[in-house]
C-alpha cells in the first residue's frame, strides 16, 4: 500500500496529498460517519426528543452501566440468549451441512430433495411461531428450535449450490490420477464448496439470530424478551436501547467469529500467511 | 515386454442407446498400435471422437465394443494411474491448492510415499522452468504458465504414458510454440510414450512421430502419416520444405472431413461432444 501511495505523495504539495489520503481512506470515512451519527443523535436526544421514547446515546450508555450491568437477572438473560444462539447455530450447522451433503450428493438426489428444501425455505416462519411455542414451551427450547429452523435452510441451500458447480474436468482429472471416491470428496468437492459453505454460514448466522430474538420477543419469562417488554411498557427507553445495543454486540461478535473462521479456512484467503502444504497423507 | 505400449483393437463408442433418438456413434471400429516411446498425434475435425478415443485409452470411458490394452493389461473403463497420466485441455490444477500442493495431491492420489513428494514435484517444476512459482496459487499465474505447470504435473507422476487432450488449445500461438518445443525436449529426455490430441496441423507435424488423421464422425482412422525427424526438434524444422509438405498433406486429408463436420453440425444433435 505505502509503495503505491508514495509517488503520489511526492508529486503534489505535501499537505494537499495528506488531506486527500485522509479523506480517501475508507476507514477514516467510516469512523467519521459513525461519530457524526452519534453526535446527531446526542443533539436530537437532548434538544427535542420525547424522553419517553428516546434518550441521547450518553444516557443510554449510563443506563447500561447503572441498570443493565448491575442487574444479575438481566445479565443472566443476555447470557441465556448467547447460549440459545450458540446452540441453535451449532444445530443449524450440523444438520445444514449433513442434509446439504446428502441432497447435493448427486443429480438424482438433488432433483428429488432440493425442491422440498426450497419450498420449506420459502415459508414465512413467523407464522409458525405460536405453534413452536406450543410444542417447545416457554423456555429456551422454543428459542433454540426457532433459531435452528431459521438458520438451517440457508446453510443447506448453499452447501447444495457449492456441490452443484464442481467442474466436471476437475472430477475427471482426479479420477485419471487414481483418486478414490473418498479422495475426490475430500480434495475436490469439499474444498470447492468452501466459499459457498461460508456464504451459507454467514446467512445462517443472521437467520439464527433473527429466529432466536423473534422467539425471545414473542414470549419469554425473565429472558431478554421479557426485559425489553418491561422497559418498553414502563417508558424507559434508555435501558431498552442499552439492552438492544447488547444484542447488537452479541450479533456482531457471532458474525466476527464466522468471518475469522472463513478467513482461516478459505484457500484463496490463506495466501498472505506463511504457506504450508494442506495436503495430508 | 513387447514393443507395443498401447494397443487399440476395434474400438467402437456409441453414446445413448443404439437406434434411440440422440444416439451418437462417436468412434467406429478404430484400431491402432502405439509403440513404446512414440509420440502419436490424433488429428481430426472437432467432434470426430479423438478426445473420446483418448478417454477410452485412459480408462475414463468404457468402449461400447472393442478393447484397449496398455502394456498387455486390459483397460476396461478403469483408470491405470500407475501407467497413464492425463493432461487436459484446460488447466485442471485445483484452484484451492498452491502449485506445489497440486503436485502433492496428484502424487498422493497415485499412492506415492510422502517422502518423495517434494523432490518429484520440484524436479518436474524445474523441468518446465516454474520452480520459483511453487508456492503460488494457480490463479496468480498466466494461462500459459498454468498450462506449463499442468503439463509438469502430468510428467511428475512418472508414468510411461502421457495422454494429452489438446493441452495447448487455450493458449496463444506464441506460447503454444514455446510449450511445443519444451514438450519435444522433455520427450527426448524422458522417452515417454505420448498420445496427443490436437486440431492444429502445425502442432501435429512439429511434435509427432506419427500422425493418425481421423475422419469426421463417426471417427475412423483415415491415414497414418510418418514424420521422420529426431526429437528434440528445433523451431528450424518448421522452416523446412518437408514440414510444409507434411502440413499440406494433412490438410488435404482433412479438408473433406472438416466440410462433412461443418455440415453435420448444422444438425444440433451433432453439436458439442
Amino acid at each position: 500500500m505505502t509503495v503505491q501511495t508514495l509517488p503520489q505523495a511526492q508529486s503534489g504539495p505535501m499537505r494537499a496529498s495528506f488531506a486527500r489520503r485522509a479523506i480517501g481512506s475508507a476507514f477514516v470515512l467510516r469512523i467519521s460517519l459513525i461519530v457524526a451519527i452519534f453526535v446527531a443523535l446526542e443533539i436530537y436526544g437532548r434538544m427535542w426528543a420525547d424522553p419517553a421514547f428516546m434518550r441521547p446515546p450518553t444516557a443510554i450508555f449510563d443506563a447500561f452501566l447503572t441498570q443493565i450491568l448491575p442487574e444479575p437477572k438481566v445479565i443472566e438473560a443476555l447470557w441465556m440468549c448467547v447460549i440459545e444462539i450458540a446452540a441453535a447455530y451449532a444445530l443449524s450447522i450440523m444438520f445444514g451441512v449433513i442434509v446439504g451433503l446428502v441432497v447435493g450428493a448427486s443429480r438424482f438426489s438433488r432433483g428429488a430433495f432440493f425442491p422440498i428444501v426450497l419450498l420449506l425455505y420459502a415459508i414465512p416462519q413467523v407464522s409458525l411461531l405460536p405453534l413452536v411455542i406450543l410444542m417447545f414451551g416457554l423456555g429456551p427450547a422454543a428459542k433454540i428450535a426457532f433459531g435452528f429452523s431459521h438458520g438451517v435452510f440457508p446453510i443447506i441451500v448453499n452447501v447444495v449450490a457449492g456441490m452443484r458447480d464442481v467442474k466436471e474436468l476437475h472430477l475427471r482429472a482426479a479420477r485419471s490420477m487414481g483418486a478414490s471416491r473418498a479422495d475426490t470428496v475430500r480434495h475436490v468437492i469439499l474444498p470447492h464448496m468452501v466459499p459457498s459453505l461460508f456464504t451459507g454460514l454467514r446467512l445462517g448466522m443472521t437467520m439464527t439470530l433473527l429466529g432466536v430474538i423473534l422467539a425471545e420477543l414473542y414470549v419469554s419469562q425473565g429472558g431478554v424478551g421479557y426485559y425489553t417488554r418491561v422497559f418498553a411498557e414502563s417508558y424507559s427507553p434508555a435501558p431498552l436501547f442499552a439492552l438492544i445495543g447488547c444484542l447488537a454486540v452479541i450479533a456482531i461478535l457471532f458474525n466476527e467469529l464466522v468471518r475469522i473462521a472463513e478467513n482461516s479456512l478459505t484457500p484463496g484467503k490463506r495466501r498472505t500467511r506463511a504457506l504450508k502444504s494442506s495436503v495430508k497423507e | 515386454m513387447s514393443d507395443i505400449a498401447i494397443s487399440i483393437r476395434g474400438v467402437t463408442q456409441r453414446f445413448g442407446e443404439e437406434g434411440s433418438e440422440g444416439s451418437v456413434l462417436a468412434l467406429d471400429n478404430v484400431s491402432l498400435d502405439i509403440r513404446r516411446g512414440e509420440f502419436v498425434c490424433l488429428l481430426g475435425p472437432s467432434g470426430c471422437g479423438k478426445s473420446t478415443l483418448l478417454n477410452i485409452v485412459g480408462g475414463l470411458f468404457k468402449p461400447t465394443e472393442g478393447s484397449c490394452t496398455v502394456d498387455g493389461r486390459l483397460v476396461d473403463g478403469a483408470p491405470h494411474p500407475d501407467k497413464i497420466a492425463f493432461v487436459f485441455q484446460e488447466s485442471t490444477l485445483f484452484p484451492w491448492y498452491t502449485v506445489i500442493e497440486n503436485f502433492h495431491i496428484a502424487l498422493k492420489f497415485q499412492g506415492i510415499p510422502r517422502t518423495e513428494w517434494d523432490d518429484r514435484a520440484m524436479a518436474a517444476l524445474r523441468a518446465v522452468g516454474m520452480a520459483s512459482f511453487a508456492r503460488h496459487y494457480p490463479e496468480q499465474l498466466s494461462v500459459g504458465m498454468r498450462q506449463r505447470v499442468n503439463m509438469a504435473r502430468g510428467i511428475c507422476v512418472g508414468t510411461d504414458i502421457l495422454l494429452m487432450d489438446e493441452p495447448f488449445a487455450a493458449l496463444d500461438e506464441q506460447t503454444r510454440m514455446v510449450l511445443g518445443e519444451d514438450l519435444s525436449q522433455l520427450l527426448a529426455a524422458t522417452g515417454k510414450t505420448i498420445v496427443f490430441v490436437t486440431h492444429s496441423l502445425a502442432e501435429a507435424v512439429f511434435l509427432s512421430d506419427r500422425i493418425a488423421v481421423m475422419t469426421a464422425r463417426p471417427g475412423k482412422i483415415k491415414t497414418i502419416i510418418d514424420v521422420a525427424e529426431q526429437h528434440p526438434r528445433s523451431p528450424d524444422f518448421m522452416l523446412e520444405t518437408r514440414f510444409s509438405e507434411l502440413r499440406n498433406e494433412c490438410y488435404a486429408l482433412l479438408r473433406d472431413e472438416i466440410r462433412a463436420t461443418v455440415a453435420a453440425q448444422r444438425d444440433p444433435q451433432f453439436a458439442g461432444a
